[in-house]
């Protein structure tokens, strides 16, 4: 029966579910399109936005603080980035950090540091976000710490700062604080220009962490510059270690010395003692921080003798032929008396310089003005900034008052007084050796002669600097500044030191000179402060460091010597080619 | 089949013939397409590369600094004349004994 009636029956439409078909079919495209269309045209930044949570990232490119150089560019100063470990140590808590207890260990034991320590400052304030573990370790650490997986200690890049050249040059370098700021010498006076800032940018990442896209510039980093110093690294080596055995020989407070290029004006050394090592931050001691060869000004003594001298010329007061009478080897000036060491008779302006007569030289300033010679000094720079802009640079100072005793007068012209810096009587002895022309001091590498100013004429400079060559030859008071091929222009000074209510018992003791005379190239200031030992004249102390640096020095700058026997000797390419 | 019949492929080239510049320009957004596509991967190939070249230089930086370092502390002067003095007992010639040697 069954099977008859299926045969009787012919498909028949039923139109309704045709339609029913139909309208679901047309809503679910619709729906579907106006989906489409909805996310397509009128929402669609709130996707846009989710995308860009999941694949935009800011990167930043860290940059390294400028390198300081020498002149040769020999490094003075680099910076090697490092890593900063720190904790949060509220993720520690939340994530149970403190369960796997190997790797704290592990951690105190990379990092050098007992374990209850680091977990004490872990665990001290479970709700603090933020503190440091240890900063400045190596990249190597830094890969060891990142494979212990301890949850909430992460690493932050920073720098380290090196200086190769250690105590040599530390004060004139200066250093850097744990956050990369200078804080001393070179670097803090340059800070800007050394400092480069990171750089930003919107990157777009992929799923395995390449970056595919690069956007915008969030900030646009600024690339940090290079310092290149004045500083002959070799020259400032040799000073160093020539004041370092000095300051032991002789048990001084401190030394300093200056090498200046006559030529330019530039500081070819720079150097003091006590120092101390600029790659151990722990006990850094302020005083031995100090730039002493700038910072501390001291009374010149005799070495100021030959400046009064070529003021005296240039005044005209005396002629470079006058004799002086010096006997009987004291003189009183104004109920005081002024003595010499004894009675040299009659002297010439080179004997006077060359034993450093104190009757000759009373003599002579009292021949002239004190505004003038006061203004002479003030021409050569005492009293002002020399130009190098270091911080902490001290004037030295002048007087400028009215009124001046006559034994005042005479104090002034053996360089009591008035203070200077150890530069600023390089700087003065420079100036002979340049044909009187003082120039701004530079401790940045020159590409070209600085403009100077003309403080005396050429004829006093060069007739003032023949006169001083006595002084470290037989009979001077410098024997021990002699250098055998180069001849010298140098003046010792010994100092009392002046304490409260008059002068006291130390001594500071200075050579400063130029060299050679025949064609000038350095001038050296040698300062030694309060020697202990028995011996405190500047001819036996600085006289010494004078020599071995300069004559050195000069070698090393292929400075031609003069040799008694014969000016030169050539040596013939063609007959050591045989 | 008789010939009167239609002929559907033919009529399917003729009518293709008929449109062949909107076809053409078909053709041309589908290859254009593609170059797109082809070329954002390209880029993003070149940017990941580009990426991996400054990370190297990074890192070839740090180990420039660190050589530095090295070569400094081990060519320091006080270092290099205390061996020269010490081990080679070799000394700075005096002035006088310099031979000057001018080239012509």
């Amino acid at each position: 029966m069954n099977k008859q009636a299926k045969r009787k029956q012919k498909p028949q439409l039923i139109q309704w579910r045709l339609y029913v078909v139909v309208a679901f079919v047309c809503l679910l495209f619709t729906s579907l399109i106006g989906r489409a269309a909805f996310i397509q045209i009128i929402e669609p930044e709130k996707l846009r936005r989710e995308s860009d949570m999941r694949s935009l990232r800011t990167t930043s490119r860290e940059v390294q603080r400028g390198l300081i150089t020498d002149r040769n560019g020999e490094m003075l100063a680099v910076s090697v980035p490092v890593k900063a470990v720190y904790a949060d140590p509220k993720v520690v808590h939340d994530e149970n950090g403190f369960e796997d207890m190997r790797r704290w260990q592990a951690l105190a034991d990379v990092l050098h540091e007992p374990k209850d320590k680091i977990l004490k400052r872990v665990q001290a304030n479970p709700r603090k976000r933020f503190t440091y573990l240890k900063r400045q370790v190596s990249p190597a650490v830094a890969d060891y710490i990142k494979k212990l997986k301890l949850p909430g200690v992460y690493l932050k890049p920073e720098s380290r700062r090196y200086y190769p050249t250690s105590e040599i040059s530390a004060q004139l370098v200066g250093i850097t604080n744990i956050d990369d700021l200078g804080i001393e010498g070179i670097e803090n006076a340059y800070d800007d220009w050394l400092t480069g800032t990171p750089s930003k940018q919107k990157v777009r990442k992929s799923r395995d962490g390449h970056v595919v896209e690069r956007l915008d510039m969030v900030q646009e980093g600024e690339s940090p510059n290079d310092l290149v110093l004045s500083i002959d690294q070799r020259i400032q080596q040799l000073a160093y270690r020539e004041i370092k055995k000095a300051t032991e020989a002789n048990q001084a407070t401190s030394a300093s010395i200056v090498v200046l290029d006559v030529n330019t004006g530039e500081v070819l050394a720079m150097a003091n003692t006590p120092s101390y090592n600029p790659n151990s931050r722990e006990n850094l001691q302020s005083y031995r921080m100090r730039n002493r060869a700038l910072t501390d000004a001291y009374e010149p003594g005799s070495t100021i003798k030959p400046f009064v001298v070529a003021a005296a010329l240039e005044a005209g007061t005396i002629k470079i032929d006058d004799i002086i009478k010096t006997s009987p080897g004291r003189m009183r000036i104004g109920g005081k008396i002024v003595r010499d060491t004894r009675n040299y008779g009659d002297l010439s302006l080179s004997g006077i310089l060359v034993h450093s007569s104190n009757v000759g030289m009373s003599k002579i300033a009292l021949s002239m003005p004190v505004q003038e010679l006061l203004g002479s000094y003030q021409a050569m720079g005492l009293g002002n900034y020399s130009g190098i802009n270091l911080g902490g640079e001290s004037s030295g100072l002048i007087h400028d008052r009215r009124r001046w005793s006559e034994f005042e007068r005479a104090t002034l012209s053996f360089g009591y007084g008035l203070m200077a810096t150890p530069l600023q009587i390089a700087r003065m002895y420079a100036t002979l050796g340049s044909k009187g022309v003082l120039y701004p001091v530079s401790i940045l590498k020159l590409k070209q002669k600085p403009e100077g100013t003309q403080v005396i004429s050429a004829e006093v400079a060069q007739s003032v600097m023949e006169m001083l060559v006595g002084v470290t030859e037989k009979g001077g008071t410098a024997r021990k500044a002699h250098i055998e091929g180069y001849p010298v222009a140098g003046k010792t000074g010994t100092a009392r030191k002046a304490v409260a209510g008059g002068y006291g018992e130390d001594y500071v003791a200075i050579f400063a000179g130029v060299a050679p005379v025949h064609n000038p190239r350095l001038a050296i200031a040698v300062v030694v402060n309060e020697p202990k030992g028995d011996r405190y004249y500047g001819g036996d102390i600085a006289a010494p460091v004078f020599a071995s640096v300069m004559s050195a020095a000069l070698q090393m700058l292929n400075v031609e010597p003069i040799s008694r026997r014969e000016k030169v000797r050539l040596a013939t390419l063609s007959r050591s080619a045989e | 089949m008789s010939k009167s019949q239609l002929n559907l492929p033919r009529i399917v080239l003729l009518d293709l013939w008929h449109h062949k510049w909107v076809m053409i320009v078909a053709l041309l957004v589908m290859l254009n397409a593609v170059a797109v596509v082809y070329t954002s991967y390209e880029g993003r190939k070149y940017t990941s590369q580009w990426e991996l070249l400054l990370q190297e230089r990074d890192r070839l930086d740090i180990e420039w600094r660190n050589l530095l370092l090295e070569e400094q502390s081990r060519s320091e002067h006080s270092r290099v004349t205390r061996m020269a003095t010490k081990e080679l007992n070799m000394r700075r010639p005096l002035p006088r004994e310099e031979v000057v040697v001018r080239v012509p």
